[in-house]
């Protein structure tokens, strides 16, 4: 039986990043993946929808830009080819973690593994099963789209965000189950594409886990997409109608009975662990997700579990990558180097919506006495000459010594910028530091800065 | 003709001595015998007084300032008379004013306040030292005989001022906990402190604040010395039980004659001094010190025993001179005196010097035995515990016998092991059989 320091089953941001890592440890290390490598970030997650949402912004700018005077006639566009260049940004991406994998003598398997308690793999290969033997094992498998039990949608055609870049064409109208971080995304690329967009949302708002008045912004700048938003809204049932169109039958938050049809739904209601490779072991789980201690290491000892599939924690794939090293510092016996708790969150709609640390709710029932200073990006000069001014930057800090426990941007770039305040996070630098580091201008940065100085109570501007 | 106000030498062993406070401004009239400044040497703080009568022309020294002893601190002469600039800088040898210089500060009277120890510094390092509010005694000198030098100065301050790496975060944190982040360990890049660091480290704040007395004055003193003491000097301490029945009779026996003689009582601690003085006649070993370059082992002809006298400033030792020759009259006389001067706080500098052997009486508490400090530089110290009842073998039969616990902690760098237990087996004896003492 071949043995292994280190196997890692599912090649996700969080695997592939733990067996570099493992590589990098001069640890004996493979990869088990049965689909393709680079998991569901870069095939059908992060990087197909961003690379989408980058042609519905160019989009949208040059359809902007008519009103300032660049004028380029009649626009047109193609979904299909924007669908290639999005399989061609991924392919050279996975191409990329292939050779990271062969410079870094990282076997890959390409099967579906399972581990047990003695840490014994077994991989059902094309060519047969095959068995191997761990001295650790990090399971990475990820989630895959939930599919809420609604009467009828399980029987209707839908799409997942696994699958909606299948589908070559773009549909009329498109219903979204699921106004969450996905599901908004969406909403902004197929909206921007002129598609006919609704969300239906049983939370009393769309994005819920984020800062409510970056919700309110986005609500607003959907619909001014065209977007129609239902929250607090029931979903009764779904079901094909003979035109071709699929039919929704929901009660509104005014307890009105309203029935919508669309040319297709996309279900983005949240995610489900998948937990079938650790199925032969012991490992305990809280809430369907694998129970953890802080160094990923399951109740199994040599048994680590990160990412998507852990409890606790960021579900994203920055925050599984970082998990991912966290788990192989420890089974080299390292000092873990990672800060996992202070995880930046980007949705990347329009605007941009980006955060770090506690959100103000958080930081209301931590207790603590804390002062929060919203500076919007309308008398941003570089926001206007953008055309973007929508959106804010509000810092959440505890007043006595100003350290920064949470800051929310909207606004262009956002994504980019939530860095520097996480840098000032991470670094222990408090709203005094922020406020007194010299911003250039103009930038949207100068917002964060202006945020600070006003938070101290001696904003220039506001 | 001006004439100098030097810095007194209060003791044998005596550097320096820390300028308290001017009683006199520069042009003021000063009338012989009026205090001129005060000052703190490392045992006690004097105001000292003007020998001369005429105007203070000069002082080269502020408050706070260390200088060395028999340096020429100011002049005092007729007004507009000319004096130089600049305090000269070496002193004057000691060998010259070594003789007279007690003398002529003999008229003085203690005083409570701060204190800064004996330190030798250049004054130029002195100045430094002061400009940047730091402690010579914090530094080592690279001069001669450690002597601190400016450039010391300069190097203390510039290593004090890189200051351990922390976050923004963690520096706010700390001083709001009043924690000093030299004692925490830094969980992040190069031992980087970070916010989570603190916890556990040093003193947490319970909310409520401690209480702050500043260490000064008697108390500076005292910190300094024990610490000395116990960090160069190897303690060993021996303890042996002596039984009391026979010192009690004894005393019980002197006891109204010593009364009408003296006024005061008899206590046991005279009849242990007494006691120690004679074994300490038989044991010159334990009536020694080192010398101070640590070379040689100086054996004392007169027998000083200290008594630690516990006061509300703080520890001190007034000593009993040549406790070796002195009856229990004298001694009953000489150490209760001694020590009613130290509780009100009126013990002269001489008082507390010289002393060769000290001892310390917890006996009215409820101690038995515990581990004095040597008192330095002398060779040993005996601690005496409480008196109790205890049971004992006697022609096979267990009575009840007063005993007391003596603990005697010795200079291992001076006397050995068995040469102390001897000495303490004596002490015991002649406590036992303390008729023995009138041989």
């Amino acid at each position: 039986m071949k043995t292994y320091d280190i196997i890692i089953i599912g090649s996700g941001p969080g695997g592939y990043a733990a067996a570099l890592r493992a590589s990098k440890e001069g640890k004996r290390t493979a990869v088990v993946e049965d689909r393709q490598l680079g998991g569901t970030c870069l095939h059908r997650g992060c990087i197909p929808s961003k690379t989408m949402l980058q042609h519905a912004e160019i989009l949208q700018q040059v359809e902007t830009a008519a009103e300032w005077g660049v004028q380029t006639g009649d626009i047109s566009f193609s979904y299909p080819q924007m669908l290639r260049r999005k399989e061609k940004v991924v392919t050279q991406l996975e191409s990329g973690i292939k050779g990271l994998m062969k410079n870094g003598n990282i076997d890959v398997i390409q099967g579906r593994g399972r581990v047990n308690d003695k840490k014994e793999v077994m991989i059902e290969t094309e060519n047969g099963a095959q068995q191997l033997q761990a001295a650790s094992v990090i399971a990475a498998t990820g989630t895959t789209p939930l599919v809420p039990p609604v009467k009828g949608l399980k029987e209707t055609a839908h799409f997942t965000s696994d699958s909606i870049f299948e589908k070559k064409e773009l549909p009329a109208s498109l219903l979204i189950v699921g106004g969450g971080i996905v599901g908004v995304e969406y909403a902004c690329l197929f909206a921007s594409l002129h598609v006919d967009v609704t969300i239906i949302e049983m939370k009393d708002e769309i994005l819920v886990e984020e800062d409510a008045d970056a919700a309110a912004v986005l609500r607003r700048s959907l619909e001014k997409l065209g977007v129609t938003i239902e929250t607090k809204a029931a979903l009764e049932e779904i079901q094909s109608a003979e035109n071709g169109l699929v039919t929704a039958a929901y009660t509104d938050r005014g307890g009105t009975k309203l029935e919508i049809a669309a040319d297709e739904v996309l279900v983005t209601a949240g995610r489900k662990p998948n937990t079938s490779a650790l199925a032969q072991t012991s490992v305990q789980y809280d809430n369907g997700f694998v129970r953890v201690n802080e160094n990923m290491e399951t109740n199994v000892p040599g048994i680590y579990t990160i990412g998507d599939l852990a409890s606790g924690g960021w579900k994203l794939a920055h925050a599984a990558s970082a998990e991912g090293v966290t788990a192989v510092e420890h089974i080299c016996g390292l000092k873990p180097s990672m800060h996992t708790a202070l995880i930046p969150r980007c949705i990347y709609t329009f605007p941009e919506i980006a955060a770090v640390g506690m959100t103000e709710k958080q930081a209301e029932a931590s207790g603590c006495h804390y002062k929060t200073e919203t500076i919007p990006f309308q008398g941003s000069g570089k926001a206007m000459a953008m055309g973007e001014s929508e959106g804010f930057t509000k810092i959440i800090a505890e007043q006595k010594h100003g350290e920064i426990l949470g800051v929310v941007m909207v606004g262009p770039h956002v994504t980019e910028m939530i860095g520097e305040p996480a840098a000032y996070m991470h670094l222990e630098g408090t709203v005094e530091e922020l406020a007194s580091m010299v911003h250039p201008h103009p930038t949207l940065l100068e917002n964060l800065y202006e945020a600070a100085n006003a938070w101290l109570g001696k904003g220039i501007h506001h | 003709m001006a004439k100098e106000i030097f810095m007194p030498k209060l003791s044998s062993t005596m550097e320096t001595g820390t300028i308290l406070q001017w009683m006199k401004k520069e042009g003021d009239p000063v009338e012989m015998g009026e205090p001129v400044f005060e000052v703190m040497s490392d045992k006690i703080n004097i105001e000292v007084e003007a020998y001369e009568e005429g105007v203070l022309l000069k002082k080269y020294y502020d408050v706070d300032d260390v200088v060395p002893v028999n340096t020429i601190v100011g002049y005092i002469g007729e007004e507009e008379e000319e004096v130089p600039e600049t305090a000269p800088e070496e002193p004057a040898p000691e060998e010259t004013s070594q003789e007279e210089e007690p003398k002529e500060y003999a008229d003085t009277v203690p005083a409570t306040a701060d204190a800064n120890g004996q330190i030798r510094a250049t004054p130029a390092a002195r100045r430094v030292a002061k400009e940047n509010g730091v402690l010579l005694s914090d530094m080592e000198g690279s001069g001669p005989k450690q002597r601190i030098h400016q450039q010391d100065v300069y190097d203390y301050v510039q290593a004090a001022g890189e200051k351990p790496k922390a976050t923004p975060l963690a520096r706010k944190r700390a001083e709001e906990q009043n924690l000093d982040l030299n004692t925490v360990e830094g969980s992040g890049p190069g031992s980087k402190i970070y916010a989570k660091d603190l916890t556990g480290s040093g003193q947490k704040t319970t909310g409520a604040e401690p209480g702050r007395i500043p260490v000064k004055g008697i108390r500076k003193i005292v910190a300094d010395r024990m610490a000395e003491s116990a960090s160069t000097v190897p303690h060993v301490t021996l303890y042996s039980e002596v039984d009391m029945t026979e010192a009690i009779r004894l005393r019980s026996q002197l006891q109204d004659k010593i009364v009408e003689e003296t006024g005061y009582k008899l206590s046991y601690t005279e009849i242990m001094m007494k006691a120690v003085a004679e074994a300490l006649k038989r044991h010159p070993y334990l009536n020694a010190s080192l010398s101070a370059d640590q070379q040689e082992i100086l054996l004392h002809k007169e027998i000083n025993v200290g008594l630690a006298v516990a006061t509300e400033q703080g520890l001190v030792v007034p000593v009993v001179p040549r406790a070796g020759e002195k009856g229990l009259t004298a001694l009953v006389q000489a150490s209760k005196q001694l020590a009613e001067n130290a509780r009100n706080q009126r013990l002269q500098p001489e008082q507390m010097q010289g002393g060769t052997f000290t001892i310390s009486n917890l006996g009215m508490y409820a101690v038995d035995g515990f581990t004095p400090i040597i008192n330095q530089p002398e060779a040993a110290i005996l601690g005496v515990g409480q008196m109790k009842e205890t049971p004992a073998e006697e022609n096979g039969n267990v009575v009840f016998r007063p005993k007391t616990t003596f603990s005697l902690s010795f200079d291992h760098r001076i006397v050995d092991g068995a040469p102390a237990a001897a000495f303490l087996s004596d002490v015991k004896q002649l406590i036992e059989a303390p008729y023995e003492l009138l041989m």
